[in-house]
């Protein structure tokens, strides 16, 4: 397959060893890998806090509103 | 084209249109992405004179490029929020700037790596590294002034106006850095990217990043624009039904 | 005057004057920036080398980064007294534009703190080993350098003005903007000494000086009404 054959590395340990240069370019990417998790999780984690927080708001108004008016 | 652009302000119009953007953004972004990196770690040819850490290239290069973008969008933001007062710009350039700042940081760190071997060392000061970490000092006062300012209108304009003179400021930041640079190291011979990736199978995957990462910045200004949004409006009857809906 | 408006000539002449008479009543605005600026300098020899081939190679970045950092401290006193006492509110109500009176009063701010800093500084480059050819070189473009370092100064302290504590948040802003001012300064001294020729350079120092006053009071002015409400 001609995919197969124009793959740089002819093996698995070479592919890791990157030609010497394993620290440089693995931690690059393993840079980029945590910033893009970081940068996708934690708006969507903000996002529930900011619902469940909203939430718990809505209940305690709703609760004080008819507190209010069935006294 | 008034009317559409009050409604472009609207936060509400936003947070709705965004929500049906997004699936259009994240898929390709995710496409892009896994395309990209497989052809920059297995098939492009390692370079004659960096060898393999030519990778490195397709991580720095879309985000040292994207790093550049932040001061405009954040004046045109400003701009826009001293003029028409639009509440969404402030929002998008409230959260920009730490986002900014993240992204010139990657680019920091992923230069210093990858010229870690050419330069042998990890630090130089060189024109494009000197005048980055600058604009990454800028974005710091950015993000400073807003959170010491307890007043949010007050330091949405207060933000506005430093967010117009940094922009006004890096380029001239750039300009000169560079002057002094080539002033003190005359024919520097490790500049990163100026020998240009000629064959297509060096720069189409470079393409092919620069394109998902932009998407990927998209993506992540979006998604913390809605979280302001649902901050800030959190006492407007439409986001506490999209809550009850939740 | 009694009976007219005052033109905005005059009210520029007015708040500069005033601006000089409080300085001159309060005399540690004047001394405090200038003995900073002694002090840092001395430093440097003590924490680098007292050798004076190696001073004589600094001595043009060690006056320059001596000077910004006297003009950032000096800046802190800008408005902050003005502020306090509700003066500054009374000129942002002025019929006149306020560039011209932020103007004036970085003028007066500039004549007080850093005209005695460019004044002194020949006797720290001798001190410093400056080599004998760049007396003049040093004096003018700190002439020249050290009102835009106040300019640029004062966009931070408008926007600034109403916080607490702002000395940090002051720095943070403020140095990274007054780089391309440090470059072309030290540059100029440099590159005379290594034969080129002064005019140039002095051309890019003054481009500075004049974009400087033409566009940092027009910030300034709209962080003070930002900052000020």
């Amino acid at each position: 397959m001609t995919m197969i054959e124009i793959i740089q590395f002819s093996s698995l340990g070479e592919f890791f060893d990157m030609g010497g240069y394993a620290f440089n370019v693995w931690s690059v990417y393993a840079l980029f890998f945590l910033f893009f998790f970081i940068n996708l999780y934690f708006p969507l984690l903000k996002r529930k806090q900011i619902i469940r927080e909203q939430k718990r708001r809505s209940i305690v108004n709703k609760e004080t509103a008819t507190e209010i008016s069935s006294s | 084209m008034w009317l559409w652009f009050s409604k472009l302000g609207s936060p509400k119009w936003f947070y709705e249109l965004s929500g049906r953007w997004l699936p259009w953004l994240v898929i390709p972004m995710a496409l892009l992405l896994v395309v990209g990196i497989v052809w920059a770690l297995l098939f492009v040819p390692p370079d004659y004179q960096q060898g393999e850490t030519i990778r490195i290239m397709y991580i720095h290069v879309p985000f040292a490029s994207i790093s550049l973008a932040f001061f405009p969008l954040m004046a045109v933001a400003g701009t826009i929020t001293l003029v028409w007062k639009m509440k969404l710009a402030d929002m998008v350039a409230k959260v920009a700037a730490p986002l900014g700042a993240w992204f010139t940081a990657l680019a920091l760190m992923s230069g210093s790596i990858w010229g870690s071997d050419i330069w042998g060392t990890w630090w130089i000061w060189d024109g494009r590294l000197t005048s980055m970490l600058l604009q990454f000092f800028l974005l710091i006062g950015v993000i400073s002034l807003r959170s010491a300012l307890e007043d949010s209108d007050a330091a949405a304009k207060a933000c506005a106006v430093l967010s117009i003179v940094g922009c006004i400021n890096v380029f001239v930041i750039k300009y000169s850095v560079e002057w002094w640079n080539t002033l003190h190291q005359p024919a520097s011979s490790f500049s990163l990217s100026d020998e240009a990736p000629n064959p297509p199978e060096v720069w189409v995957p470079l393409v092919i990043m620069i394109i998902a990462i932009y998407l990927f910045f998209a993506v992540s200004l979006i998604l913390s624009t809605r979280n302001e949004i649902l901050e800030r409006e959190r006492r407007a009857q439409w986001v506490q039904d999209l809550v009850e809906a939740q | 005057m009694v009976g007219r408006a005052a033109t905005t000539g005059q009210a520029f002449r007015a708040t500069l004057k005033r601006d000089l008479i409080i300085a001159y009543k309060r005399k540690n605005d004047v001394v405090n920036p200038f003995m900073f600026f002694l002090i840092v300098a001395t430093m440097f020899p003590i924490g680098i080398s007292p050798d004076p081939d190696r001073l004589g190679e600094i001595a043009a970045g060690v006056l320059w980064i001596s000077a910004l950092l006297a003009s950032l401290l000096a800046m802190d006193n800008l408005f902050r007294a003005d502020y306090e006492d509700g003066s500054l509110e009374q000129l942002l109500l002025s019929p006149h534009p306020l560039y011209f009176l932020v103007l004036a009063k970085n003028i007066s701010h500039w004549l007080v703190s850093g005209l005695p800093v460019v004044l002194v500084s020949p006797l720290i480059a001798y001190m410093l080993n400056l080599p004998d050819a760049a007396y003049s070189i040093i004096f003018i473009t700190l002439l020249i350098g050290t009102p835009v370092f106040s300019l640029l100064g004062s966009i931070g302290v408008s926007l600034t003005v109403s916080l607490g504590s702002r000395g940090l948040i002051l720095a943070v802003i403020t140095l990274p903007m007054s780089v391309p001012v440090l470059i072309a300064g030290t540059l100029t001294v440099q590159e005379t000494l290594n034969g080129a020729s002064l005019g140039g350079y002095l051309a890019i120092m003054g481009a500075m000086l004049v974009g400087a006053l033409t566009l940092a009071p027009l910030a300034s002015a709209a962080a003070l009404r930002i900052s000020v409400n």
